[in-house]
């Protein structure tokens, strides 16, 4: 019988044990990941956006993205109109990384374009605009390959590729997905010249009304901590 | 002929009630820029606030070209009624004045007289056409510089940058002169059966108030009638300003337009050629 509980107490030791580190495991991936994103406090980048959301019709639009850390972040074409999505959906990577203290849990291994990646998911445990973070780590560059933040105003979902950045954990190409309301004023106000010829050129093209939209972002180049100023970011025409 | 149309122009632009329609435009354009230029941006915001749930629009909205498009929206209903001002009164105002019969004893057909009325029309539309395109565009590009033209649609978001614009205008202003022309044509042909020229001044104008309402009700009743009606295809100028452009659409547009002006204006020469002249 003190046989039996012996071994059975010992198997739970070794259970735990086991558990240990892939929690620890990926506590300090995910630690080592923040630290490297982290060191970039700013960055001046030269971009090209594609914005495809259902209603929008917009032509590829070039500029320079601004961001300071934490979440100051402006898009810039020249004098042209810009357009970001909402700041919730925040495009840097350091806002999509819970800050403070966090609880960090082990989701295991994914293949993300046939490379193993990582999966945790991150619970702050100070009151913020975050809910939960799942991050697809790749373990060798420790980089995100794909991000899940779900925050108070909805679910953000993020791809990224890497490059010649790839050291400062800064990506060449990031596709945001995102849930997009639905667009609608009345026609005798903006009393439309009604042609089929556009909304059939839109669905020749595969744009369908979808409550779902994409960003896609392609980093030309970056500068990185120029010491940008706040004041900067808070000049706004309209 | 030349010399009909010269004799005709004369008349129009010696009168000065054909200035008024000028100075209407350029004040009409005047008040939607100054409008514009002190409140601006709150008239942006309440327009974009269904975007801005989601979207940050940064940069330079409120600028020359999204002042002309606003005040070219404006002008909608206005300009056929200054069009209908001098086609209405071509021949109804001679009719009234008394001078018609004694303008048919000289050696000219009453087709002829019906073209140089349609021609003298049609260079006062253009003429007016230009003067909005100055007050408007020009005016507002001083006032407010250039910058890319945000185009609201019922169910689109339109972005056009700023070195796109400007041939759109261009199009638009003459999409805009075959509009005009189908109205001009339209209010010599009621000016035919009237002696007086605000019958068909009025008339024009209730019936391009009526077609207009009727091309922006979204009821199945007129849903069948509406390619064929003359407001639908005279908003074509706004087909410019979508992306893609639907050429196919305007063209038609355009052809519908063309086909409304040739019909006013055969029925113009037809009945004013079987017309009893009695003053």
């Amino acid at each position: 019988m003190i046989k039996r509980y012996l071994l059975l107490f010992s198997l739970l030791i070794c259970l735990w044990c086991n558990a240990q580190p892939a929690e620890s495991n990926a506590s300090s991936l995910f630690y080592a990941l923040r630290t490297k994103v982290l060191t970039v406090h700013d960055y001046v980048a030269d971009v090209k956006m594609k914005i495809n959301v259902a209603y929008m019709r917009l032509p590829d639009l070039k500029g320079k993205l601004y961001f300071k850390y934490p979440d100051k972040i402006k898009f810039e074409r020249n004098g042209g109109i810009s357009i970001l999505p909402k700041k919730n959906m925040n495009l840097a990577m350091s806002n999509l990384i819970p800050q403070g203290k966090v609880m960090v849990i082990d989701a295991g291994y994914d293949t993300l374009g046939g490379k193993k990646v990582h999966v945790i998911k991150v619970v702050p445990e100070d009151e913020g605009n975050i809910v939960l973070s799942k991050l697809w780590i790749d373990e060798q560059a420790l980089v995100a390959l794909r991000t899940e933040t779900t925050s108070k105003d909805g679910t953000a979902k993020m791809e990224l590729t890497y490059g010649m950045y790839i050291s400062q954990a800064l990506p060449d190409k990031v596709v945001l997905y995102l849930d997009v309301k639905d667009y609608k004023l009345p026609k005798g106000v903006t009393m439309d010249y009604d042609d089929n010829e556009t909304n059939s050129a839109i669905k020749s093209s595969g744009t369908k009304k979808s409550s779902k939209g994409t960003i896609q972002i392609t980093y030309l180049n970056y500068s990185i901590n120029t010491g940008l100023n706040d004041d900067f970011f808070n000049s706004n025409t309209k | 002929m030349t010399q009909l149309l010269r004799i005709e122009l004369y008349k129009i632009f010696s009168r000065p009630r054909t200035y008024i329609s000028f100075a209407i435009i350029a004040a009409i354009s005047g008040v939607i820029q100054l409008a514009m230029l002190s409140d601006g941006g709150s008239f942006v915001n309440f327009a974009l606030q269904g975007v801005n749930e989601q979207f940050d629009i940064q940069g330079k909205v409120l600028n020359g070209y999204l002042v002309t498009y606003i005040t070219l929206q404006s002008l909608l209903i206005h300009i056929p009624l200054l069009v209908a001002l001098v086609g209405g009164d071509a021949f109804a105002g001679e009719a009234s004045m008394g001078t018609l019969r004694l303008l048919l004893t000289k050696p000219i057909s009453r087709t002829q007289l019906v073209l140089a009325k349609f021609s003298g029309s049609l260079v006062y539309t253009l003429l007016l056409l230009i003067w909005l395109a100055i007050v408007s565009l020009g005016v507002s590009l001083l006032l407010f510089g250039t910058g890319d033209l945000i185009n609201l649609k019922s169910d689109a978001f339109v972005l056009i940058m700023h070195n796109d614009i400007l041939w759109r205008y261009a199009a638009a202003f003459a999409f805009a002169g075959i509009a005009m022309m189908s109205i001009a044509s339209l209010s010599i042909l009621l000016s035919i059966f009237a002696d007086n020229a605000i019958g068909p001044i009025i008339s024009t104008m209730g019936i391009v108030i009526v077609l207009t309402i009727l091309s922006n009700l979204e009821l199945p009743l007129f849903t069948l009638i509406k390619p064929y009606l003359l407001t639908t295809h005279v908003i074509g100028w706004k087909g410019f300003f979508d992306d893609p452009v639907p050429y196919h659409a305007i063209g038609n547009s355009a052809l519908v337009l063309i086909i409304y002006t040739i019909v006013f204006l055969a029925a113009s020469i037809i009945f004013f050629n079987r017309k009893d002249i009695k003053s």
